[in-house]
């Protein structure tokens, strides 16, 4: 009990408290009637779907989780995604590139739409709901302008059970997701960068007293959160074998709830890469067990929308508690 | 006739026994004082009066009846104003609007009668002799004007107490003035005051009675015989004066240890070290329109003063050499080096520290532990990219040691302190990595008489080490004790300099009040 207790203490012990319980509470729920063994939701190749999917989301919920820390938001991903994986997906069906530019010239959407809004942020200053704002509709008619309508059927270009590395296709997006989530979260709390994050999120004014660079730090959030939602775009390129301007539509809200269930704090200074991670998987496992209840699709957006305010309250009652 | 009256109050958080008993009494018409060092449990008490926490076990009467209010709301219709210390306004309301705020007049329908608040708020502004126009907009009122904006709002609801908790600490001596002239005013007309302060000065001027509260306890209520003999109410002469001679008589060292709990050890006297390699050189610097073409050296040892009204630059001054602002001419030495402009860790590399006038927003982080706190400066002017953790103990464990900070521990956050250890903490992070130019802006702001003293101390011991220091303040008695050279600033020029000898506090007002001698 003092173990467990110990575990809600830590904020992404939290976070994958619920995901457990929402597995635990879909596996009862969903449990077939009679005698046949197989478990639509508890069942291997379930779980890589969820694992897929939650991937998109989670790749750029990292970077809006150090975006919010950072005391910031971005509402541009999923323009970002859609550019992406129309950049990555018109170069390799249409242009004839090979694999490698054509990934290269996709996650270079990500640092260019960084840098835009670095610019719009830092020089121009303006508040950062705007610049991104103004990014997101920038990005996604870049999309629009590209393919004239038109969409890029990747998947003619990929073989049939392709392996990159040796590694199945359909593991790509989660390896890709654990991998960047660990780093990231090592770089929060190993790096002195992640520190002045964390500074500059908490009290800009004293960062800056501090001697913290505040162009340098806003700049690097950006680019990250950015460019993470590339490779968000260039995986869904890949591995769902579209690319078009329409896609993610929406998502930029996702993204942010997926942080802010992993403990991101809008205020800025507070929050996880891990926790926005778990988030994404949260909201991944309630959307696959939903669409497997008749019926209970049309319930969906209104369930994910109670799911993140009873989240963030259950927070709060702990962080007073803890304090 | 007993006034407000605070019963055997007890108010602990947690662990944290905020409040063990307190009794005391204001009497009805009195100029009260209470004092006590931050974390005495002074704020907690006045959180009590104003309905924002509930007391354990204890009652508070105001004129033999007990007060049952759960709401600041609450407590202004029972007749309990307060004046907060930092201001509680809507910055884009109209000042009408604030002192209406949350009880706006209504008619008919619940129609707000525009024309009714705004006469009465003429009324008000007239009784506090402001000259402010009702329809002003709140943002672009001075600290002093805010402040009397909220005594405003306490009377527009006939409120018989008024609190008011640190009026002072945002004012310039002119605008306390107008302050204390209110106050008495006020007194006259029957208000009952309670008047929260640290600063000793004020509340001879103001208070008939002071109240002492140290560690959550009451230590004492002193008389000040002066104040009360001129008393000019005829309703207080009898009962009270004959209770009062029961009461120790006011006097600075008796309050000094009432609050303190032990004598303060006296001034040790200035050896006034060698002045002979100055360490900060600083030529023809000027910001318009805040700093103008001020030169000046500060010496290794040697501990600089810079006095100056409100708005003379002086705050504007140590943000330019830190780097904050880049200024538009002039040059900044550190030694042999010559600072690039507008680059805070180009100075911070240097050598040089700031520790800013408000701590709250400008120094400390408190989404952070106390150990994120004390590296932050050694973080950013180190070149290493990893953190190391042990290390980062080890180091903020030796300056909470090394620098007597109470804290709970270098895991907590910055908030669990007091105020006078939230400025040792930001004195402490920048002492950890042996700043040669130390500037100070306005460092004992807002602290209690004791911390008040071991910051002093700090900064002498960090000069009889060698650090070249530079001490704003507006806190007079403190640049005369603390500084060896006062330099005077008035609009963003350097009036006159004066030898800390030959200075008093008459020299230095003259100097800074004077007319600006424009270079010709």
């Amino acid at each position: 009990m003092t173990r467990f207790a110990r575990l809600l203490r830590v904020r992404e012990g939290s976070t994958l408290a619920i995901l457990l319980i929402e597995i635990v509470f879909f596996g009862w729920y969903l449990w077939p009637e009679s005698g046949s063994g197989y478990h639509p939701f508890l069942n291997g190749s379930n779980a890589l779907l969820v694992l897929k999917y939650s991937s998109i989301y989670g790749i750029a919920a990292i970077g809006a989780a150090i975006v919010i820390i950072s005391g910031g938001i971005d509402l541009s991903p999923g323009a970002v995604i859609a550019l992406a994986s129309v950049v990555t997906g018109g170069l390799l069906v249409e242009g004839g590139w090979s694999l490698a530019p054509s990934i290269a010239a996709g996650l270079l959407v990500g640092v260019v739409s960084g840098l835009l809004i670095s610019l719009l942020v830092i020089t121009v200053e303006l508040p950062p709901f705007i610049a991104t704002l103004g990014a997101m509709g920038i990005v996604r008619g870049a999309g629009f302008i590209l393919t004239e309508g038109r969409y890029f059927d990747v998947s003619r270009v990929i073989a049939p059970g392709w392996r990159p590395l040796g590694i199945p296709l359909d593991w790509w997006p989660p390896a890709v997701m654990i991998v960047l989530a660990i780093l990231f979260q090592m770089a929060m709390h190993r790096l002195q960068w992640g520190r002045a994050v964390y500074s500059v999120g908490g009290n800009e004014t004293a960062a800056l007293y501090s001697g913290i660079s505040l162009g340098r730090i806003k700049t690097s959030v950006y680019l990250i959160s950015a460019t993470l939602a590339a490779v968000s775009g260039v995986v869904l390129a890949l591995v769902q074998g579209q690319g078009k301007a329409d896609l993610a539509m929406g998502y930029e809200l996702d993204i942010i709830a997926s942080a802010v269930v992993g403990g991101a704090s809008l205020s800025g200074g507070r929050g996880s890469v891990i926790g926005a991670v778990l988030g994404a998987l949260i909201f991944g496992v309630l959307r696959n067990a939903l669409a497997q209840i008749p019926g209970a699709t049309f319930y969906d957006r209104m369930i994910v929308g109670v799911v993140v305010i009873v989240i963030v309250v259950m927070d709060q009652i702990l962080v007073k508690r803890g304090a | 006739m007993p006034g407000l009256e605070f019963i055997d109050i007890h108010k602990s958080f947690g662990a944290v026994r905020a409040l063990g008993g307190v009794s005391f009494t204001v009497r009805s018409g009195e100029t009260h004082a209470l004092m006590g060092e931050n974390g005495a449990g002074k704020s907690t008490l006045l959180k009590i009066l104003a309905g924002i926490v509930a007391p354990d076990r204890g009652e508070i009467r105001l004129d033999d009846r007990r007060l049952a209010h759960s709401s600041p709301r609450d407590a202004l219709a029972h007749g309990i104003g307060m004046v907060y210390q930092e201001m509680v306004t809507f910055p884009n309301l109209t000042v009408t609007g604030n002192i209406f705020a949350g009880r706006e007049l209504t008619g008919r329908g619940g129609v707000l009668l525009e024309r009714e608040m705004r006469l009465r708020t003429r009324d008000l502004l007239a009784r506090l002799h402001l000259s402010l126009a009702p329809d002003a907009h709140m943002g672009h009122l001075s600290a002093a004007h805010g402040q009397l904006v909220q005594v405003a709002r306490a009377l527009a609801f006939d409120c018989r107490v008024l609190v008011l908790d640190e009026p002072t600490t945002a004012l310039t001596s002119a605008e306390a003035d107008h302050l204390f002239r209110v106050l008495d005013d006020l007194r006259q007309r029957g208000v009952t005051i309670l008047y929260v302060s640290h600063r000793l000065p004020e509340v001879f001027r103001l208070c008939d009675r002071m109240t002492v509260l140290r560690d959550g306890q009451y230590a004492g209520t002193f008389d000040h015989e002066l104040r009360a003999a001129s008393r000019e109410l005829p309703a207080a002469t009898d009962e009270p004066r004959a209770a009062s001679r029961e009461l120790p008589a006011a006097t600075p060292e008796a309050i000094v240890r009432a609050m303190v709990g032990r004598d303060l050890p006296a001034r040790p006297a200035f050896s006034g070290t060698a002045h002979t390699e100055a360490v900060l050189r600083v030529r023809g610097l000027t910001r318009a329109p805040v700093v103008d073409d001020v030169s000046l050296d500060v010496h290794r040892g040697e501990i600089l003063g810079v006095f100056g009204l409100v708005g003379s630059g002086r705050s504007e001054l140590l943000e330019t050499i830190f780097g904050l602002h880049a200024a538009d001419r002039g040059e900044v030495f550190v030694g042999e080096t010559r600072l690039p402009a507008g680059s805070v860790l180009g100075a911070t590399r240097a050598g040089v520290a700031l520790v800013p006038e408000d701590r709250q927003r400008q120094a400390l982080l408190f989404n952070l532990a106390l150990r994120h706190n004390l590296v932050l400066p050694r973080a950013t002017t180190g070149r290493s990219f990893l953190m190391r953790s042990v290390e980062e103990r080890a180091f903020s464990n030796e300056l909470v040691r090394h620098w007597h900070i109470k804290a709970p521990g270098i895991e907590a956050t910055p908030d669990r302190l007091s105020g006078g250890n939230q400025q040792k903490v930001v004195l402490a992070r920048w002492l950890g990595i042996n700043p040669r130019v130390f500037l100070l802006d306005e460092p004992t702001k807002g602290v209690d008489v004791g911390a008040k003293d071991e910051i002093h101390e700090i900064v002498r011991r960090k000069a009889v080490d060698g650090a070249a220091c530079l001490v704003v303040s507006s806190d007079l008695p403190e640049i005369l004790a603390l500084a060896h050279r006062i330099l005077v600033m008035r609009e963003g020029r350097v009036q006159g300099e004066l030898l800390a000898g030959q200075a008093d506090e008459e020299s230095v007002m003259q100097l800074a009040t004077a007319p600006v001698r424009r270079a010709s």
